[in-house]
Parts: structure tokens; C-alpha cells; sequence
């Protein structure tokens, strides 16, 4: 079994190898089913979670659970209604979490909010966007993941937004009983490091300082927190210019293969 | 049609990350396969100051602060490593000999591995925790070196290659890393990088690689005081004569597999729990387990199977026609196993011809024997949970040492006779015979396989000359397991820039002063032992107008000087209390501190936490409060002056006013406590008087019990109570309490049915109250000290009080069964102990004085702190008695006295005698009354032991005996000691 997170102060070295605001690897495509509308596919590290975007549509018969809606919902903008469903495999125990779980419906209310603010859904009344999501691989940072995989397919379903909601999580190196004023703050955490140290996680609106999203349900100090929301609103620029990228290299690829068109002021876009 | 690429080859990234792949099994059973990223990396640098290209990439953390290199460039060199060399141990380097890294000869300039850490971890917490501290140590010059994550050393796991395997590759590739690396540095003296191994297979495998490695034998041959730190290599190395041996050899039972005794014990059929060895008799132990309200008994050395005392183990019931009864006899380790020899094991079996005589004797008498009921069952140990081996104190056994090793330098075997009677022999290998012989040394126990009788271990080592009191006095630390260093410069560093010189502020606005109220106006003073010098307490009482009177108990505001987490709070939570000797005290806090800054010395001002009741004149309470202030206090008295003034009608000034105040209301508290049942205990207390100038011991008294004592125990009795209360309604989760728990009635039965036989009293012991009064009722009227002797013996029968966390217990639990208190707490010494200054905290943070420390919210961090201190708490006491009872020993060097004594315990072959006036307590054996041993008759029913022939006694339990005492070196533990010698019964 590998050393704790105590180990840090050792070398400044986490537990998988990583510095203090080392993002994980992130590896994300869009467009990965044919058919929806819009889909993506997200790793952080091992964090898998995928994407599938239907909409803007008719809301259809209302389903019971499929909660989560926002953005007016009204008559005036479209409904953003998200559902994340769990693997049962994707943790180490085989879990089945039910369609009703408080955490589920805790996510997907939180990603729904989030996405609501960027997408421009006054442009779309009487429909509803649905976002369904679906998270294949647990390894911490899972919010992070799953509103960075909504964003992704949302470009994909060509929903004019503002900019991408972009998420990631924060910690710092030392327990909050421990109270170590000197704890650096940490990027990314994984699993085992979101279970033993206090965390957050932070979304911004592309790469502005404005946050989107701010989850903390652990105990910290007051004073660690401004570092760690520092680091994480720097690791959100980070994962911005990540994903930008893969939405550009699609596109370029896209239009390289002729399945689109090249359109209107994309002829400063470099093609090579 | 789009499709999901595999997202790792497709990354340019891919090369630097691997994972981790493992198993791991739940507390539940479950199998868990566990898969974790790894990023692989090239910027973890060697941390040599030779080399200048890792000095360049060295890490920063998040305030840009690089950790300086810490491998020295000119590292100390060996006989065959002229240039200096950088060691690299193997995982069971450490396992096996971690004593010799923490020397201060040699040993330096180490590299710590990763995956050595981290098996090290899994093998063994404390051993991992004594490497932590070495790689923070800046002296000692640890680097760990994080191998799984440098690119270079990074190694995965081969098809079919088991996991020890990889590990010893990893070593060896990090090894040869760092030897490519340092040469790369183009040094003038290039170190070598040696790696140290106990693996054989390891060691061959490095050689045909090409790799410097040595085993710990080899390398440190090599060193200067080679021979002396030899020694410290445990005895398992030298593996092959132990596992070669013929198997007709095993002397013991092979433990059940641990998947076995876990089935075992889920289904009921086994018992788990820790092994206690009787103070009497070596060869019988006992054992506590939920499952029976009666220990189990464990006798003989092959049922006993190679445990030792203290020690999680696990039993299984013998069948019934097995069971006896607990010995009744005296067995001595000493006396039996004198002559065995440590070299050779062959010959007789297990059990030796004269032990088997000793166990016939019980069995013969078991089987005599008709009455029913009297058989306990009986256990033997299968299987061992968790060892809980420490480092024991003692010296090498004369008479095991061979002429021909007191000479030469070659290794040889003795035993060494731990100073705990509890623990067997050991037998140790070594080359200083001669040097060892004849002081007090440290070793530790290594193993115990089946084919050895005795536990084998290593020399750690020696404290110095036997019976000198610097060896004596550190010996009994290190055996009660008190931190006895002197404070780190960290800790020091959270004292008071000010010194002595810190005064209370002057000035009202100072932040000191916040929500403090001035009680400097008030008489108070402190009662305490002559030359106390952390006086915790103080005291005052004035009439208020109503005709009540205004009580005031204030205690030294320690938490004001010692914040919570810092170094400082950290080592006196670690040490937990003060541990105060005959000659000696180890404090729990500086000096500075202890017996200056907090103490509340007479005529000066200083912080003080207050607790304020308004009393009627027959001690009701009426209301109370807490309060931080500032105080003056106006004297200091002993009990012995307090006493002598309040005493003296002629002192009329307010202090001795007061004092008798206090005095009269603290009679009220006393007589409400007692109403309630608390019990009045006694323990035979003696006070050592030593010569000012040469602190020599010269005499022994008996503690006088003042009034003035009780008065200041009952309002501190008090105070606990009031804050306990406070307290818990503040934090009904984590406050830091008290308990002492109602003790079994089974735990009485013997000494009910003792009185019931011998003096026709009954002992009722359904409430502490019932007790209290049977107690009462145990006189002798002929004899004054029967009653204390009874008292004496039924605080043995208790359990000990602990400190808890609310939350872990139910309310009703919280009960102390002694003071008959519902609920208590320590709050009055938080100079000498670490519970009262977390009580203080949370007082302080109960009346809103300061927001809550999440240290002193926390319930696991407190439960932790609980069981340290539980555990300190303890062993001070034991540490205090022991000093006491070298002391008189001491004191009573080249005297023959007569004294007067009790028998408190017969045995068929002796009896065990309590002198009140040195608060001592001695075996007479049936072979000392007499020459040739007289042959003697014991009725275990009237407790009483006849001897014929050649002396003839008639000795019964509580029976009140002349004895000659004089002291004695025990040639076998080479304590010494008293010695008692009958004269006469009246």
C-alpha cells in the first residue's frame, strides 16, 4: 500500500508523483456518438466520464427524476435539465446508487446551475436541453470532471454560450485538525487525497476570474482558503486551454475532412 | 462513425505515467484491487551537495521555498570506502536493526527509498515513525528519496515476479542510479553508494549487477566501534542455525495461521485478548475475554507458547478435565532455570526435569482434592494478533556467561534477566561479555521461533554500572516508558521571549487582559508538599454579606502560555504528565514555565483560571462561575505550616481566617462525599528522607496525613466537578473526562471469601456506598492497622480510573465508582498533566473566553490523546513506586531492623508479608524460614500454611508476624532489594 499524504512534506512529491499544482493528465474528445446531438468524452487521470448533449428539443412527457432543471424552465429559456447517472463499476466497491441518491441529485442541480449561466437559453423557450451524464471511472475530482464533460458536449450540440465552464478541484496538504498554517495548496486531488485532506472544488467561466461554482464540503480553515481557491481558479485556466484545444483540433479536423463547412470568420483559423 | 480511441497511447504524455496496481483486503474480508496513477518525473533531485544539475531543478513549494540539499559532500568513509560513501538500506535493514541508524557513531548520509519507506510502513508503524523522525533529524542527514516516481528508478512489476522480488529490483536499480548520477557530478571524491541488505538473494543478485552492497554485518565491520555496534545486529540474521535445526528440535506448538484464528474467533470457538502474566509465578499467565466474566487461565510453558506479557494473543479453552486451579505456589523464574545454558538447547525437552517437578506438585493437589467448583478453566495460546515487544532493562546473568567469554572477543551467549519479572529470559549474543557483565543494559527482544525456549534479541545499549543511581534512575525511565530527553530547541522556542523576566502586563488594555477579571484584591494563597515548586492551586474564601461565603480555587492559567499544536503542545500531550521521582522530576513542560511562569508563586501576580462558587455555611452550593483572571497570591504554606497555624488560636490575621474557613467547609464536603458513598482507599505510602547535601537516602517515614491535605484535596474534588459538568453541557462530544469503572464483583471474591473464612466479616460490594460501609465494618479491634490492611487490598481488587471523550461512552458510564461522582474530570494540575490543560481549554472555550480549537474538538485527535495519557498516567505511577522501592532499599543498606508486618497472601510454599511502617512488601519462602526447607502443609481452605521438621510455624492470612528486614542484592535481577526474614508469629 503506498505511503499517506503525510509523505508530502518528505519530498513535496503527492501520492501519484505529483507537485502541488500539477493538474493530472486530461484527455477529452468531442463528438464521440455519431448520433446525439452533442457528446464528449472526459478523463482526469482516472476519472472517466461521458457525455451525451439532446437539444435544444420540445420538452417531451416529463419524466419523474429528471430534476436538476434550471434556466428558467419557464416559457421564456430552455430548460437545463441533467442527469448523471453512476456506473456501478466505476468505483473500487460495486455500488448501485439509486436514481433518487442526494449526492446524484446534489450534482446534478450544481452542474445544471452552472451550465445555465453560461448557455444563452433565452435563446431556446418552450425547450429543454437535456444533459445526460455518465461517469464510467471514479478517481476524485468527479464534479470537476463531469461539468468540464457537459461543457464539452454542449460546443459539440452547437449551443451558443459564453464561454466554457471549466472546473477543478483544490485541496491543501495538511488535515484540518492538524491546523499547519505553512500546508501548501493543491491542484487536481485524486480520490485518495480528496479522502484524506480538505477540498474544493472551483468552476470558472473560461478563463476570467469569475467563478461559476463553488463546492467545499470538508473542514478547513479560513485562512488556507484563499490559497486554495487561488490555485484552483489557476488550474481552471489550465483546463480551459485544454479543452479549447480539443475543440479546435476537432473543428481544424472537421473542416480538413469536409464534414462541415468552413464557416463565417473561421478563415483566420489556421488549418495545419 | 466516430469511435472512443484508447485515450493513453494516444498521449504524447504517456511514457512518464504508470500506475500502481495492488490488492488490498477489508476489515470485512473483502479483496479490493486497487489501481493508482503514478506520474513519472525527472526533476526529483539526488540531494547530494556535490551535485550542482539537481541543485538546479530542486522542487519549490507553494511560497517558493526549496528544500536544500541535505547528503553531505565529503560523507565519512569506511575502511575498504576511502572517498566516503552514501548508504541505501533495504527494507529489512530497518526491520532488523533500525537501533544501529539511530547511533550517533556512524550511520550517516542515508538514502531513504520510497518503497523501502513504504514497506516499512506496512511491516511496522513504529518502526516507520522512528524513520520519519530520523529523516527529520538534521544531524542524522536521512534523504528519502522518491524512486517510484523518478523516470529513471521507476521499475514495473515483471509477469509471474512476486512482489518482495520487485522491490529488492527497485533497491538495486535506485542504487545503481545513484552511483551513474554521482559520477556524473565530476566530484574531486566521488562517495560510493553502498546498499545494506539482510537478503542474501538480494545481496547475490546486487553483485551480479555490479553493485556495492554489503550485508549489516559486513558493513559494519568495517566501522570504527565495529565490535560494539555488532551487537546491535539482531540475532535472526544468523538465520541458518535456528531454520537448520533437526526438526525433532521444536520445543513449541506452531501458531495457526492467521486466516484460521480469525474464523475461529468469528465463530466462537477461539479467544482473543491481551496475555497478563502473574506477578508469582512466571510459568502462569492469565487472560481477559468478553466471552467469560473469569480470566482464563494459562499454564505451563507450552501452553503459554511463547508469549509475552502483554501480548494480543489468541487462546482456545482446554477441555474440562484440564482446568485447575490458580497456583498457589511461588514459581520463580530464576530459581528453576538457573542452570540452563544459553549455548545449548538439546537434550532435555521443553519443559525441564525441574519445572515438570513444579507443575506435578499443582496437578497432584488438583487431583486431591474433592471440592467442586474450585478448577478454573484453562487456555492455551494458539496464535499471536500483535507482539507488543518494547526494549526491555536488564542485566547479563552471571552465572550464564562461560569463563572463556569473559576474556576473548567472541561471540557468545548469555541470558539477560530483565528487571520486569514478567518478561522471561533473553538470550543474547555477544562479543563484550566482559564489558556488559555488571550493568544495566538495554536490549530488545527479536524472536521467539519454536525451536528456541527463550526469546532471543540484541544489545541496544548500557546505562552503566549496576546499583549507581544516574543507571538505575534512567533504567526504571526507559522501563515505565517516560520521555526523560531534554526539550527540543522547537519547543523551547514557543516559550516566552521574555524568560523569567515576563511579567503580567501592567497596563489594563493589554491583550493579555481581555475578558480578565482582576482578583489581585483577594487573600489567596496555595497549600502545598514542602518544596513544591509547580504550585497548580491556590485558594481563597471570604464572607459575603448574606452571611454565605465566596470560595475561590485558582488555577495556573497554563493554556494561556501553551497554544494549542504548537511544539510545545505537542510534546506535553506526547509525555503527557509530569513524572516526579524520589531525586527527580521529568516535567511535562520547560522549566520556565513549570515552576516560574505558571506556578503561582507567592507575592507576584500571575494568570490564573478561577473557579468561583458561593457556599452556605454547610458547603450547599448555591451558585458558581469560572472566570479567567489575574491573581496575587499572598503566601505560599506547606500543609505542615497551614496546619501548625490554623492550629494556634493566637494567629487571628485574615490568611489563617480564611484558611479555617475553608477548613470547616471542606469538613462538610468530605462528610456529603462520603455520604454518597465514595470510598476511602488506602495505599501503603512511605516518603524517602534523603541527606541535603549528598541526596543519599538515610531514612524512611510514613506519610503523616494532615487536615489541611484534605482540605485543599476536597475543593479540588470540587472544582473537577463543577468544570466536569461545565464542561460536558458545553461539549456533550468531546469533553475530556473522567471515569472509573465499577470493578466486577467477581473481582472481590477472593478477598470476601478471605474475610469470610478468617475474621467471620462480610464484605458487600453491590454499590461503592455498600463497600464504603462494609469496609467500616472490617476492624480488628486488637488491631488498628487491620482495617487499612483490608482497604489495602480491596483498592487492588479495582480497576484504574481513565481518562475518556464524552462521546464514547454513555452517561451512566461516566460514573467515578471511587469519589461516587457522577461525572469528573482533572482540571486543578495542568502544569503536571496534559488532561487538565485540555479541560482548561474547553472551559475556556465553554465560557466563550476563546473560539474552540478544532485540536480540542476534534474526537479522534481527543480519543488518541485519551489513550496516551491513559497509558503516561500509568506508567509515571509505577515509575514514582519503583523509585520508592529502590530508595528504601537503598536507605535501608547495612541495616537490620525488626519490624512488625501483615501477611496479605499465603502460597503453598510461602507467604507474602507487608511491613506498614517502610510501606514494603517481601516473599518469605518456605526455604528461607529454615535449613533444610521445612516440609509444610497448606490448607487452601483456612488459608493457612503448617510447616514440620526442621522449623515449625503455623502462619495464616491477615495474621500479624515479626520480621527481620534487612536489605539484599538479588544476585538474579541485581535489584537490590529487601529481604525479609521470619522471626516470629504473634
Amino acid at each position: 500500500m503506498p505511503l499517506d499524504t503525510s509523505a508530502y512534506s518528505l519530498a513535496l512529491l503527492r501520492v501519484d508523483g505529483r507537485r502541488w499544482n500539477e493538474l493530472r493528465r486530461v484527455h477529452a474528445q468531442i463528438r464521440t456518438q455519431a448520433a446525439a446531438d452533442g457528446s464528449s468524452y472526459l478523463e482526469m487521470g482516472h476519472t472517466k466520464v461521458m457525455c451525451v448533449v439532446t437539444g435544444p428539443s420540445e420538452p417531451g412527457a416529463r419524466r419523474g427524476g429528471t430534476t436538476g432543471g434550471a434556466g428558467g424552465g419557464g416559457n421564456n429559456a430552455a430548460e437545463v435539465s441533467v442527469t448523471v447517472v453512476v456506473a456501478g463499476f466505476s468505483s473500487v466497491d460495486r455500488k448501485r446508487r439509486g436514481r433518487g441518491d442526494k449526492r446524484n441529485l446534489e450534482l446534478q442541480s450544481t452542474i445544471s446551475n452552472a451550465l445555465a449561466a453560461s448557455l444563452h437559453t433565452h435563446l431556446y423557450p418552450h425547450s429543454t436541453i437535456s444533459i445526460s451524464l455518465h461517469v464510467l471511472s471514479q478517481d476524485g475530482s468527479l464534479l470537476a470532471a463531469l461539468i468540464n464533460a457537459a461543457t464539452l458536449a454542449c460546443v459539440d450540440a452547437g449551443i451558443p454560450m459564453t464561454d466554457y465552464v471549466v472546473a477543478c478541484t483544490a485541496g491543501s496538504t495538511s488535515t484540518y485538525a492538524a491546523n499547519d498554517e505553512d500546508a501548501d495548496p493543491l491542484l487536481d486531488l485524486n480520490h485518495q487525497e480528496e479522502q484524506e485532506l480538505p477540498s474544493l472544488t472551483v468552476a470558472t467561466l473560461g478563463a476570467t476570474d469569475r467563478v461559476a461554482v463553488l463546492v467545499c464540503e470538508s473542514r478547513v480553515q479560513a485562512s488556507r482558503l484563499e490559497g486554495m481557491l487561488a490555485v484552483g481558479v489557476d488550474g481552471c485556466k489550465q483546463v480551459r486551454e485544454i479543452l479549447d484545444r480539443v475543440v479546435r483540433d476537432k473543428g481544424r479536423k472537421m473542416v480538413s475532412e469536409g464534414t462541415v463547412e468552413r464557416g463565417i470568420g473561421l478563415e483566420s483559423m489556421d488549418l495545419d | 462513425m466516430a469511435s472512443l480511441k484508447r485515450s493513453v497511447e494516444s498521449d504524447p504524455l504517456a511514457a512518464s505515467i504508470s500506475s500502481k496496481v495492488y490488492v488490498r483486503s477489508t476489515k470485512s474480508g473483502k479483496v479490493q484491487k486497487i489501481v493508482r496513477e503514478v506520474y513519472l518525473r525527472q526533476d526529483i533531485p539526488c540531494s547530494s551537495k556535490l551535485c550542482h544539475a539537481c541543485a538546479a531543478t530542486t522542487p519549490r513549494d507553494a511560497s517558493g521555498r526549496a528544500i536544500p540539499p541535505v547528503l553531505s559532500e565529503a560523507p565519512a568513509g569506511t575502511k575498504l570506502l576511502p572517498h566516503g560513501h552514501y548508504l541505501v538500506p533495504d527494507t529489512n535493514a530497518f526491520l532488523s536493526a533500525m537501533d544501529l541508524f539511530e547511533q550517533e557513531s556512524a550511520f550517516y548520509d542515508v538514502v531513504v527509498l520510497q518503497i523501502v519507506l513504504e514497506e516499512l510502513k506496512n511491516r511496522s508503524l513504529p518502526l516507520y515513525n522512528r524513520l520519519i523522525g530520523l529523516t527529520k533529524s538534521e544531524d542524522k542527514r536521512f534523504y528519502v528519496f522518491f524512486n517510484e516516481f523518478r523516470l529513471e528508478t521507476h521499475v514495473p512489476r515483471l509477469d509471474g515476479e512476486t512482489v518482495n522480488d520487485r522491490n529488492d529490483r527497485a533497491v538495486r536499480k535506485a542504487v545503481a542510479w545513484y552511483g551513474k548520477h554521482l559520477k556524473q557530478t565530476k566530484a574531486k571524491k566521488v562517495p560510493a553508494v553502498v546498499m545494506l541488505s539482510n537478503d542474501r538473494d538480494n545481496l547475490r543478485k546486487a553483485k551480479d549487477e555490479g553493485i556495492l552492497a554489503y550485508s549489516l554485518a559486513d558493513y559494519v565491520k568495517q566501522l570504527k566501534d565495529g565490535e560494539r555496534l555488532l551487537d546491535m545486529i539482531p540475532e535472526t540474521e544468523d538465520g541458518e542455525s535456528v531454520k537448520d535445526r533437526r526438526p525433532g528440535q521444536l520445543f513449541y506448538d506452531e501458531y495457526y495461521s492467521m486466516s484460521k484464528m480469525m474464523t475461529g474467533i468469528k465463530s466462537g470457538l477461539l479467544h482473543q485478548g491481551t496475555f497478563n502474566v502473574s506477578p508469582y509465578n512466571y510459568l502462569e499467565g492469565s487472560i481477559r475475554v468478553p466471552a467469560f466474566p473469569k480470566a482464563l487461565l494459562i499454564l505451563g510453558r507450552e501452553n503459554i507458547n511463547r508469549s509475552v506479557d502483554g501480548d494480543l494473543v489468541v487462546v482456545q479453552v482446554l477441555p474440562k478435565d484440564q482446568w485447575k486451579e490458580p497456583s498457589t505456589q511461588v514459581i520463580e523464574e530464576d530459581a528453576i532455570t538457573k542452570n540452563e545454558n544459553p549455548d545449548t538447547e538439546e537434550g532435555s525437552g521443553l519443559v525441564s526435569e525441574k519445572e515438570r517437578k513444579a507443575l506435578q506438585e499443582e496437578v497432584k493437589r488438583t487431583h486431591s482434592k474433592t471440592t467442586e467448583g474450585h478448577a478454573q478453566p484453562t487456555a492455551k495460546v494458539v496464535g499471536v494478533i500483535k507482539r507488543n515487544w518494547r526494549q526491555y532493562v536488564g542485566h547479563i546473568d552471571q552465572s550464564s556467561v562461560s569463563q572463556s567469554s569473559q576474556q576473548g572477543r567472541k561471540q557468545d551467549s548469555v541470558f539477560v534477566v530483565p528487571m520486569d519479572k514478567k518478561i522471561p529470559k533473553i538470550r543474547l549474543r555477544t562479543r563484550q561479555v566482559a564489558e556488559l557483565v555488571g550493568k544495566r543494559i538495554l536490549v530488545t527482544i527479536d524472536a521467539w521461533d519454536r525451536g528456541s525456549r527463550h526469546p532471543t534479541g540484541h544489545f541496544v545499549r548500557s546505562l552503566g554500572e549496576l546499583e549507581t543511581k544516574a543507571a538505575e534512575t534512567e533504567a526504571l525511565l526507559l522501563e515505565y516508558d517516560v520521555q526523560y530527553r531534554p526539550f527540543p530547541k522547537t519547543v523551547l522556542d514557543c516559550l516566552p521571549k521574555e524568560g523569567h523576566d515576563w511579567k503580567v502586563p501592567t497596563s489594563i488594555e493589554d491583550p493579555g487582559w481581555r475578558d480578565r477579571e482582576d482578583l489581585r484584591g483577594l487573600g489567596i494563597c496555595s497549600i502545598d508538599p514542602i518544596g513544591c515548586q509547580d504550585i497548580d492551586d491556590a485558594l481563597h474564601a471570604r464572607p459575603l454579606e448574606n452571611g454565605n461565603i465566596e470560595v475561590g480555587v485558582h488555577i495556573a492559567d497554563v493554556s494561556h502560555f501553551v497554544r494549542p499544536n504548537n511544539a510545545m503542545d505537542t510534546e506535553a500531550s506526547i509525555r503527557g504528565t509530569t513524572v516526579y521521582l524520589v531525586d527527580k522530576r521529568i516535567d511535562m513542560l520547560p522549566m520556565l514555565l513549570g515552576t516560574d511562569l505558571c506556578s503561582l508563586k507567592p507575592y507576584v501576580e500571575r494568570f490564573a483560571f478561577s473557579v468561583l462558587w458561593e457556599l452556605t455555611p454547610e458547603a450547599d452550593v448555591i451558585n458558581m462561575r469560572f472566570t479567567k483572571s489575574v491573581i496575587k497570591s499572598r503566601e505560599a504554606f506547606s500543609y505542615e505550616q497551614a496546619q501548625l497555624r490554623v492550629d494556634d488560636a493566637s494567629q487571628q490575621d485574615d490568611l489563617t481566617k480564611s484558611i479555617r474557613t475553608l477548613m470547616s467547609l471542606s469538613r462538610h464536603l468530605k462528610q456529603k462525599r462520603m455520604d454518597a458513598g465514595a470510598l476511602s482507599l488506602s495505599s501503603p505510602e512511605v516518603k524517602v528522607q534523603m541527606e541535603s547535601e549528598t541526596s543519599d537516602p538515610i531514612d524512611v517515614k510514613t506519610k503523616q496525613h494532615l487536615d489541611t491535605m484534605s482540605l485543599v484535596e476536597e475543593f479540588m474534588l470540587l472544582a473537577n466537578v463543577s468544570v466536569a459538568r461545565k464542561i460536558y453541557d458545553a461539549f456533550p462530544q468531546t469533553a475530556l473526562l473522567r471515569r472509573h469503572g465499577e470493578p466486577p464483583a467477581t473481582n472481590f471474591d477472593e478477598l470476601a471469601n478471605q474475610l469470610r473464612v478468617k475474621k467471620n466479616l462480610t464484605l458487600h460490594v453491590d454499590s461503592s456506598r455498600a463497600l464504603a460501609d462494609s469496609l467500616d465494618t472490617c476492624v480488628d479491634p486488637s488491631e488498628p492497622f487491620f482495617n487499612t490492611l483490608i482497604r489495602i487490598m480491596a483498592t487492588r481488587c479495582m480497576m484504574a480510573a481513565e481518562y475518556f471523550c464524552a462521546g464514547t461512552q454513555a452517561y451512566p458510564e461516566f460514573r467515578h465508582y471511587g469519589l461516587a461522582s457522577e461525572i469528573y474530570t482533572h482540571f486543578t494540575s495542568p502544569i503536571r498533566r496534559y488532561a487538565d490543560l485540555v479541560a482548561h481549554r474547553q472551559l475556556a472555550a465553554a465560557i466563550d473566553y476563546e473560539p474552540v480549537h478544532p485540536a480540542v474538538r476534534s474526537r479522534g485527535r481527543l480519543e488518541a490523546v485519551c489513550k496516551n495519557i491513559n497509558v503516561r498516567h500509568r506508567n509515571a505511577q509505577l515509575a514514582g513506586r519503583a523509585s520508592i522501592a529502590y530508595y528504601v532499599g537503598q536507605a535501608l543498606r547495612g541495616r537490620e531492623t525488626e519490624e512488625d508486618g501483615f501477611v496479605m497472601k499465603i502460597f503453598s510454599n510461602g507467604f507474602v508479608v507487608l511491613v506498614p511502617r517502610f510501606g514494603i512488601e517481601s516473599l518469605i519462602r518456605l526455604r528461607d524460614l529454615a535449613e533444610p526447607e521445612p516440609e509444610a502443609t497448606f490448607d487452601a481452605e483456612t488459608y493457612t500454611l503448617e510447616t514440620k521438621g526442621s522449623r515449625e510455624v503455623k502462619v495464616e492470612l491477615f495474621q500479624k508476624v515479626r520480621v527481620k528486614v534487612t536489605d539484599q542484592k538479588d544476585e538474579t535481577t541485581g535489584k537490590r532489594g529487601v529481604r525479609m526474614e521470619f522471626v516470629k508469629a504473634y
